[in-house]
């Protein structure tokens, strides 16, 4: 956006461990000058950890923090021009809402910051509740009060700790919105740190997802969504079906690979593995890339699309679209969402169908991972598993 | 007042719809409060009206006393007393300003810092309650004892120069001294001041520390703002809870205490059971209450606590 710098986080290095257990691993990161950067991950997979090591409430174990230029890894938080949004608000209750908001000015010194409250109020749309007590507010209100605190102080960094995660699913999405266009109106880096998928995907220009303490992938929401190179990320954001085929041939851009009877193509771009002749790689495909077509038509289909065979196993019906579960040899239950533009009545459970995509649609990864890494059961898992290790 | 705006709501749920009379069910908190009104009326109602009535008596002990509306007593006991009733306030309060001092870093680190170490160091400030009031202040008696280690140190360092300066020691001894009475109060009365001030830092939530320094205080800036406003209302608690009864404190003044350091507490005791001029102790028994009650309204108005959560 702008050539200046000196909103820049940079990270380097950066780790955090408790005792024996390893919240956050050498981390590298760049978080460019007014960008919506989102941490996303599951509970305790260090990326609330990473925002506190920003803000200096939490000391690395090892790495240094950079804000433009400046090293501030051992400056305290009261030093640093950063600014947090934390996630149950922790509004200053004996405060009320217009000293809530002058806090940050007036422990710099700043004599008359009527004008600047107002006016902070009023971007927040709080106007009228300037003297109000944070208790007498309801949860989305105390939400902006903290969004408000925090940005009047133009930090250089605005860090958001899960700040929606308080919040019913309707206001939350208005918020997102909200925060949106706050960050676009003052053009301050945000560093936002959230378990929800979507909220990172609407809100951030670019996200890195977090797994036990790593960033797994970093991107444009788009991206990540479209081409993840680990199973972990197509999992966690969105669903995938994957299929483990053998590399067949390659041939410049393009891999053919061979699983069960068919044949796959796979776009040498879109391949994170390694994909040597005779080795493994887990095609994926996102359920709503597939068309369905019956048995009866396959002859219709197109040349040059990846096809397999199977039978559908289940259907259900949420309106916008029907989601089929589609039974195949080359893999169990293969998910595909179709549109209800023209529904077919025989695809029906039980029928056999052929499903078949844009060869531009496939991703390819290591077959060396676990096909269920990120899905919200093994997240579950894992979450306990490292609590444990605390 | 919270009892009865509050349980009334619950009745209704209580009483089962199909039976429309629900008195018996509304009438439940008011039979629940019946004890403790009970109670409140023969230990307090009684003997306050039986106290007021004593004040304003007038006879002797051989011919007996009768009520003859003298409200001269209370007048002569205030131009007579006056000099104890200073000194009590001011033994009571110089007390509460130290136990506020002492005790304020003590529930703080409770609060805070202690960690695991938290019920230890509470059991230990609860702990001196296992033995008798009175054993402790004879205890005291012992540590300030004439020739004793502790005024044999104070001695040596010059302490007691700067306190006899000041008037609150004579010369070698601290015992029999308004420095010991002072001691002594503030001794006793710790554990009223750290266990409110501990409830109310312990409530106050971690993160709003965290925000403050987010907020660019310095520690000392947060404590002042957050820490400090946040806990008032265990400051107010813990200053009422030993300033309202040191002040009418007898022991300390008697037993680590000289002429001199007499408070209103011990002129009422040798009123009432030495010189069984009943009328007299009554009157100074009121004036004391009534003195308190003006101070700690004003105090209470003072700080506000009303307006906090």
């Amino acid at each position: 956006m702008t050539k200046d710098s000196s909103g820049d986080v940079r990270l380097s290095g950066i780790s955090k461990t408790y005792g024996a257990f390893t919240a956050v691993h050498p981390l590298d990161l760049t978080v460019p000058q007014g960008s919506f950067f989102a941490l996303l991950g599951a509970s305790g997979c260090g990326k609330t950890t990473t925002l506190r090591m920003i803000a200096g409430l939490e000391e690395p174990s090892g790495g240094t923090v950079s804000l433009g230029e400046q090293d501030v890894t051992n400056l305290p938080p009261y030093k640093r021009p950063v600014n947090t949004v934390f996630q149950s608000y922790a509004l200053f209750p004996h405060l009320d809402i217009f000293e809530n908001v002058a806090f940050g000015l007036r422990r710099r010194g700043i004599k008359s910051v009527k004008k600047q409250v107002e006016d902070m109020l009023e971007l927040v749309q709080l106007g009228e509740q300037a003297r109000k007590k944070p208790h007498q507010l309801s949860g989305g209100q105390q939400q902006r009060v903290a969004v408000a605190r925090a940005l009047i102080n133009h930090p250089k960094v605005l860090l958001l700790d899960e700040p929606l995660g308080a919040l019913d699913l309707k206001l939350r999405r208005q918020m997102q919105l909200e925060l949106k266009r706050i960050q676009t109106e003052v053009g301050i880096t945000f560093v936002h740190v959230t378990h929800d998928q979507e909220e990172a995907m609407t809100m951030a220009d670019t996200v890195a997802v977090m797994n036990a303490g790593r960033v797994e992938q970093l991107g444009s929401p788009a991206d990540l969504y479209e081409n993840p190179r680990t199973t972990f990320v197509a999992n966690f954001l969105g669903t995938s079906n994957f299929i483990e085929a053998e590399v067949d041939t390659r041939s410049g851009d393009e891999i053919v690979l061979r699983a069960g009877g068919g044949k796959l193509v796979l776009p040498g771009a879109r391949c994170s593995a390694p994909a040597a002749v005779g080795g493994k790689v887990l095609v994926g495909v996102r359920p709503e890339k597939i068309s369905l077509t019956h048995a009866d038509e396959a002859g219709g289909i197109p040349e040059g699309r990846n096809r397999i065979t199977g039978r559908i196993a289940d259907s259900s019906f949420i309106g916008v679209s029907t989601q089929y579960v589609v039974d195949s040899p080359v893999c169990p239950e293969f998910e595909v969402y179709a549109q209800n533009i023209d529904r077919d009545p025989r695809l029906v459970p039980g029928a056999e169908v052929v499903l078949h995509w844009n060869p531009a649609h496939t991703f390819g990864l290591d077959a060396a991972q676990s096909l269920l890494a990120g899905t919200t059961g093994s997240a579950g898992i894992e979450t306990v598993a490292e609590e444990a290790a605390r | 007042m919270t009892t009865l705006t509050d349980a009334p709501p619950a009745a209704p749920e209580s009483a089962p719809k199909e039976r429309p009379p629900r008195r018996r069910g509304r009438l439940t908190p008011y039979w629940l409060l019946l004890p403790g009104l009970l109670w409140l009326v023969v230990f307090f109602a009684l003997p306050m009206v039986y106290q007021a009535s004593t004040s304003v008596q007038t006879g002797s002990l051989e011919e007996g006393y009768q009520v003859t509306w003298h409200f001269a007593t209370y007048w002569d006991a205030l131009t007579d007393y006056w000099p104890q009733f200073l000194r009590s306030i001011a033994y009571a309060g110089t007390a509460t300003i130290l136990c506020l001092l002492l005790g304020y870093p003590l529930a703080y680190l409770i609060a805070f810092r202690a960690g695991r170490w938290r019920n230890l160091i509470l059991i230990l400030v609860i702990a001196p309650f296992f033995t008798s009031f009175l054993i402790r202040t004879l205890a005291w008696k012992t540590i300030l004892a004439d020739g004793g280690p502790v005024v044999g140190a104070l001695n040596s360092l010059h302490v007691l120069d700067v306190t006899s300066w000041l008037g609150v020691t004579a010369g070698d001894r601290v015992l029999a001294t308004p420095l010991a009475v002072v001691c002594g109060l503030t001794y006793n009365f710790l554990p009223f001041m750290i266990l409110p001030l501990y409830t109310s830092l312990e409530r106050i939530d971690g993160r709003l520390h965290e925000a403050s320094g987010d907020l660019y205080a310095r520690p000392f800036t947060t404590f002042r703002r957050v820490t400090f406003p946040l806990s008032m209302p265990g400051v107010v608690s813990g200053t009422l809870l030993t300033f309202i009864p040191a002040s009418g404190d007898y022991v300390n003044a008697d037993l680590l205490g000289s002429t001199d350091t007499r408070m209103v507490g011990n002129v009422i005791q040798t009123q009432f059971l030495r010189i069984l001029d009943y009328p007299t102790a009554a009157a100074l028994s009121f004036i004391l209450m009534a003195g308190i009650l003006a101070i700690v309204t004003l105090y209470i108005r003072k700080s506000g606590t009303e307006d906090l959560v």
